[in-house]
């Protein structure tokens, strides 16, 4: 599905035919017809809020009073907040250790079980299985996986000689501990990209380098990652998406805590908007956030692309 | 269905004769959280499907709403959007933030249209609950169902480390000492804790004021929203104690232990004692397999627990007739008959005395010795934190207990920061009030 949309924006511009200005603003008016239904909601439960938000954040209310003035107040004091700092940091850290993992993986899962035997049918499925649970069951699960001592995983790992290990309520291991639930969870939904990004990729490429003498890993890096750059990026972003908006598993294990050691971005948003009732910070908080993500994407999607479009 | 067939009847009867004295049901809105287990949610549905088939001039509604928190964020928004819920079952603490937003009616006019004081109103239910509901020089709240910490302790390990069952710790030195011969280790890993606490967010604020408030402790102004006492000797004791526990005696786990954690452990054989809520005794009472029992939290310098649980409050901005449904529902929800059957149920002590003399009631308590310490332990009990944006300021301390429990830092200057951070999250409500002076 990607790899149809990023083909078809590769193709100049100068390609498309010239078209008589009256067909332009018939064809316009049509889109806009077609697009109306959903173009009404998506102003009325997107935009609409992105621009209350915006308001929210810029505008200041004092306690006490019922005084309101405009101003980067809420700015200030949210770059003040030691915690959202912290939430920040934990995010990048966040970030970078699911990202790199679970991309790795769904890529060596996708290669490893990319032709379609019998076997591997059954081996996609297995592996697909985290991706069906919810990530709030996923959490709840995991809240019993990552009890020390009578946890599964302290379980086994006990057997194999290894003391308990406190995996939510150590500030030095709990990060580490989400990051290994996310990873598992999302893994094998990229892995589903990868495998339909490599079936686009055609066989006789493969061929030529064979003929030409490339060993596996040579092919790989050479025909197999190249041609997969724009499910990469696409999967890049999902992942970067998903690293900023789900943080059920922080709500359900360990709110933020201890001591804010698995705090993310999101709920840090939520804790100020419901727990300090600070609806000032929390809109400025998801400007931010909102801000960095754009960014980010735009930024992924074209130098992603870029790198990949050398075609020969 | 019935409540349906019965707006169909009124209506067709209003149309029928073109008038209006046929007079609808007044129709009301209750929020209700499930803080414990998920058959509540149905108990609570039955229990209105009564109310309403005994009251046919009202019909009410309970809507679920979640937990605690998401009650609290929902009631927010709903009386921001204009449509407050008739009444709300709301945490006990929370109640406070509702009057200083002046989002709450006093109960007072109500209690005084039924022809009682609001002593007579409040004698009612244990002393222990009126700090949450009055305040401020009114009544604001009607307590609900409620709980307290309460030390469980397993009985079989009690015996097996030679200390008498019968005979839980009464003081810390006990406690600490009991803890000790309870710890099983095996070489460096150990394989059974003498004693865990919960110190999740939430469960860890209400632990150290218990603690606190066992070491001649306040924790907060119960009088003024705008004061916390995390700095003082009290709470430096208590956390002091605690620290011990964890990094010089070893005979509890290290970090942050869930509440969940600790149940489980506790059914796993894994901790000998643990302190949890009364509410959970239901639940340990059904899952736990070798012996337990309960026993008042132990004392440094005195007896002292802050209740749990939740009051039924109602928010401003309703009809008269809503007002006096709502009112109507309120009185019965808190009745001697209805409050101990929710109680034994849901294992919450009832907060209304007169639930104790009915002859259910005593039955009860005569076959579960457990409930009846709960209920005991309730002379010893006070007012429950609250404060301006009490979850934040909560937080403070919680954030840096955790970290004391991590070993990241040491208590006296882990309460310093955590007295900061809690003043810097009160200034506007501290400059609002106790430093708003004449200009």
């Amino acid at each position: 599905m990607t790899i149809v949309a990023t083909m078809e924006d590769s193709i100049p511009e100068t390609a498309a035919p010239p078209r008589p200005r009256r067909a332009v603003a018939r064809h316009d008016r049509l889109a806009l017809t077609l697009l109306a239904p959903s173009l009404v909601f998506l102003i009325l439960f997107t935009y609409w809020p992105i621009a209350q938000v915006v308001l929210q954040s810029v505008t200041i209310e004092t306690f006490g009073t019922k005084a309101v003035t405009h101003g980067a107040g809420n700015f200030v004091r949210l770059f003040e907040d030691a915690s959202f700092a912290k939430a920040v940091g934990n995010n990048l850290i966040y970030a970078v250790g699911t990202l790199v993992p679970s991309i790795g993986l769904a890529l060596f899962l996708a290669v490893g079980l990319q032709e379609a035997t019998r076997l591997n049918a059954v081996l996609r499925t297995i592996v697909f299985f985290p991706v069906l649970i919810p990530l709030v069951a996923a959490a709840a699960l995991f809240l019993f996986v990552f009890l020390p001592g009578i946890g599964l995983l302290d379980h086994y790992l006990g057997r194999l000689g290894f003391a308990q290990t406190n995996w939510l309520g150590d500030p030095d291991v709990a990060l580490a501990s989400l990051i290994g639930l996310t990873v598992w969870k999302n893994a094998a939904y990229y892995m589903l990209f990868f495998i339909a990004g490599l079936q686009a990729i055609p066989r006789d490429l493969y061929e030529a380098a064979r003929l030409e003498g490339a060993s596996a890993p040579q092919r790989f890096t050479r025909v197999t990652l190249p041609l997969l750059g724009p499910t990469l990026a696409f999967v890049a972003v999902i992942a970067l998406v998903n690293v900023v908006t789900q943080v059920d598993h922080v709500v359900v294990l360990t709110k933020g805590g201890p001591s804010d050691a698995t705090n993310l971005v999101l709920y840090y948003i939520y804790q100020q908007a419901h727990e300090n009732y600070d609806a000032g910070k929390a809109a400025a908080a998801t400007v931010v956030s909102l801000a960095a993500l754009i960014t980010l994407s735009v930024l992924s999607l074209r130098t992603l692309e870029r790198a990949v479009h050398y075609e020969a | 269905m019935y409540p349906l067939t019965r707006t169909m009847a009124a209506a067709s009867l209003a149309l029928g004769l073109g008038l209006g004295s046929a007079q609808a049901a007044t129709e009301i809105e209750l929020f209700f959280p499930v803080p414990v287990e998920g058959k509540l949610a149905k108990e609570m549905q039955s229990l209105i499907e009564r109310f309403n088939a005994s009251h046919p001039d009202i019909r009410a509604k309970a809507v679920y709403t979640g937990s605690y928190d998401e009650t609290n964020i929902k009631t927010h928004a709903a009386i921001k959007a204009g449509r407050p819920p008739a009444a709300v079952i709301m945490s006990a603490n929370f109640v406070l933030e509702y009057q200083i937003a002046d989002e709450i009616q006093p109960l007072d006019p109500l209690i005084e249209a039924d022809g009682k004081t609001a002593d007579a109103f409040m004698g009612q239910f244990w002393p222990a609950l009126h700090g949450n509901a009055r305040f401020a020089g009114k009544v604001w709240a009607v307590p609900f169902h409620n709980s307290t910490p309460l030390l469980y302790y397993n009985t079989d390990h009690f015996k097996e480390a030679g200390l008498d069952p019968a005979k839980p710790p009464k003081t810390w030195a006990d406690w600490s000492d009991a803890a000790k011969k309870l710890t099983k280790r095996n070489g460096d890993k150990t394989e059974r804790w003498g004693l865990m606490l919960p110190s999740n967010y939430d469960y860890l604020g209400w632990t150290m004021t218990a603690l606190d408030m066992s070491n001649g402790g306040q924790y907060y102004n119960s009088e003024y929203g705008g004061e916390v006492y995390y700095d003082q000797p009290s709470m430096r004791g208590a956390l002091t104690f605690v620290d011990n526990l964890v990094h010089r005696d070893k005979v509890m786990p290290e970090g942050v232990t869930d509440g969940k954690a600790v149940s489980t452990a506790f059914f796993a054989g894994q901790t000998s004692m643990v302190v949890l809520s009364t509410g959970s005794l239901s639940f340990i009472r059904e899952n736990m397999k070798s012996g337990y029992a309960v026993a008042f939290v132990p004392a440094n310098l005195r007896n002292a627990v802050a209740i749990g649980g939740a009051s039924l409050m109602m928010p401003k901005g309703l009809t008269p007739e809503q007002t006096k449904a709502s009112w109507t529902l309120i009185n019965w929800l808190t009745s001697p008959e209805i409050s101990g059957g929710w109680s034994r149920f849901t294992g919450y002590f009832a907060p209304n005395k007169a639930a104790y003399d009915l002859p259910e009631m005593k039955a009860f308590l005569a076959e579960n010795p457990d409930a009846k310490v709960a209920v005991d332990q309730l002379a010893y009990a006070r007012s429950w934190f609250a404060t301006y944006n009490t979850v934040a300021v909560r937080k403070a301390l919680e954030d840096e207990v955790q970290a004391v429990l991590s070993g990241k830092k040491k208590p006296l200057e882990a309460l310093k920061e955590a007295q900061a951070k809690a003043e810097e999250i009160m200034a506007p409500y501290i400059a609002a009030t106790a430093m708003n002076l004449p200009k």
